[in-house]
């Protein structure tokens, strides 16, 4: 999911920082407006589970293993806008420091890993679960609806964007300057994937997580902490 | 039946791999190197116009050229080529030499024939667009992946993350990027460590089903104790002296080379940039 360097054209990389910057800007106003002083390292600290998540192997069938984006999880856990901040956060360290995605291509990267995906992935968790008691399995359901429909909007949007360069980008005679293939090639090739295998993964460990929270710790997952309502 | 899943054993090598990445990349930052003495904010600079060289570049010639000049700054900063060269070429340059494959055959980039293959009585058109685009596409991304790599393992990554203020990015993202840099040391070493504590009771012999219910109770688990992490935090941020409004302490200096290497990429950036505009 994380588009490296060198896959988007400099135009398509620049849009996506354009679009980024409001919503970073209005994120960044709810979650100071939102956020007690008490809970300004959680931020960080969201940031840093959002970039471990990603290290975690889950086994799937064949004994192989994938690994999931939690970016639905984190949204549920933080609400969307504080959840927007974290996953950059997470992003930009990727990409700066670890070399994992692309530096000119971090405003693509955060519009689907930080914007489309948590924003999905909750608002979906929010319209199964709507008036479910705190300890209800509607919520377990919902969790991975939302994880799994987040990973493939989130997916389709990358497919679309790798897709276009071609059409954006080729010289006179027709060779591509960028990502080489078409919306026909770059949006199954995305979306399978996601929709056969990383996509249960992400619905997998999303509803499981939520699942073990409710048990043990359903204050986190409680109806109405300030970070969460917006 | 159980099926034998590796997933603890690749839990365990990706953390300990990130945990060795990032010591061998803290021991090159603190080598007496070229780009190790160049002012934090400046090389940051500097490396952002490499950045939009690479991607603008449409002459893959030139593009060989960035990486030249690449290699040799990397040379220059005491870096060793052989690891350098494993770090940078794995596993984003590799994986787009794989994926770029079905590319070069004319079936997805029609056009001029460049050489005609026949595998088992099929023949297989490899493009003069399709192969000049994937070298092109390569050597793009090997470009841009080097420079990340050889900024990140030559500045220290607190100051590099401190830089971001010459950008005009507000101090509390500054800060979270620091303390979040803080935590993930943390989150891997719990997770390292209840990783090896679940292999030396159980094993590494679950079915994968029973596998995912440990990863997810692993998360749960280190979102529990990380929540109510952040509340001491806060009391050990209040207790040293923390008024709700972060200050980034600004210990860069800069120096007459440091804007001297800057002048010299500014120039580099126009002569490539000109050529590459010109000759095509």
């Amino acid at each position: 999911m994380h588009i490296p360097d060198g896959y988007l054209g400099p135009a398509t990389c620049g849009v996506f920082y354009a679009v980024m910057l409001p919503i970073w800007t209005v994120a960044s106003k709810i979650v100071k407006k939102t956020l007690k002083a008490k809970q300004v390292p959680i931020l960080a600290i969201g940031a840093a589970f959002s970039f471990v998540i990603m290290m975690f192997n889950v086994p799937i069938p064949g004994g192989t293993t994938g690994h999931a984006v939690g970016g639905a999880l984190v949204a549920i856990l933080l609400g969307p806008w504080a959840a927007c901040i974290a996953i950059t956060v997470a992003l930009v360290i990727q990409a700066l420091l670890f070399g994992d995605g692309g530096i000119t291509a971090i405003g693509a990267n955060c519009f689907n890993m930080a914007f489309v995906l948590p924003f999905v992935g909750y608002y979906i968790y929010r319209a199964i679960s709507y008036n479910a008691p705190i300890d209800s399995n509607r919520r377990v359901i919902a969790a991975g609806v939302g994880g799994y429909i987040g990973i493939n909007v989130a997916a389709f949007l990358a497919g679309i964007e790798f897709g276009l360069q071609p059409l954006l980008y080729h010289t006179a005679s027709g060779q591509a300057l960028y990502c080489p293939y078409g919306l026909k090639a770059a949006v199954p090739a995305m979306l399978g994937g996601h929709m056969l295998v990383f996509g249960w993964v992400e619905a997998i460990v999303t509803a499981l997580v939520i699942k073990y929270l409710l048990k043990t710790a359903p204050e986190l997952l409680g109806p109405s902490p300030s970070l969460r309502n917006k | 039946m159980k099926k034998k899943s590796n997933f603890i054993r690749r839990s365990l090598i990706s953390a300990l791999s990130f945990l060795k990445d990032s010591v061998f990349a803290e021991e090159y930052t603190s080598r007496n190197g070229f780009l190790q003495g160049i002012d934090p904010r400046l090389k940051v600079a500097s490396f952002a116009l490499f950045f939009i060289t690479a991607i603008f570049l449409k002459r893959a010639e030139l593009l060989i050229l960035l990486y030249g000049l690449c290699l040799l700054l990397a040379l220059f900063s005491k870096i060793n080529l052989g690891w350098f060269l494993k770090r940078t070429w794995l596993f984003i340059p590799v994986f787009s030499l794989l994926i770029v494959i079905p590319a070069l055959f004319d079936i997805f980039t029609p056009g001029e024939t460049l050489f005609t293959l026949n595998i088992l009585r099929a023949k297989l058109v490899i493009s003069r667009q399709g192969f000049f685009g994937a070298r092109l596409f390569v050597m793009r991304v090997i470009v841009s992946v080097s420079f990340a790599v050889l900024l990140s393992i030559t500045t220290k990554h607190f100051a590099l993350l401190k830089t971001f203020r010459i950008f005009g990015i507000p101090q509390v993202f500054v800060m979270t990027m620091g303390m979040c840099y803080r935590y993930i040391y943390l989150f891997l070493k719990v997770v390292e460590d209840t990783y090896l504590a679940i292999k030396s009771r159980v094993g590494t012999r679950l079915d994968y089903k029973k596998g995912q219910h440990i990863v997810a109770w692993n998360i749960s688990a280190l979102w529990n104790r990380s929540y109510h992490l952040g509340e001491d935090v806060y009391g050990a941020m209040l207790s040293r002296g923390y008024t709700a409004e972060p200050v980034i302490l600004d210990d860069f200096k800069t120096k007459s080379r440091d804007w001297l290497w800057l002048f010299f990429v500014v120039i580099f950036f126009v002569i490539i940039l000109y050529i590459d505009r010109r000759v095509l």
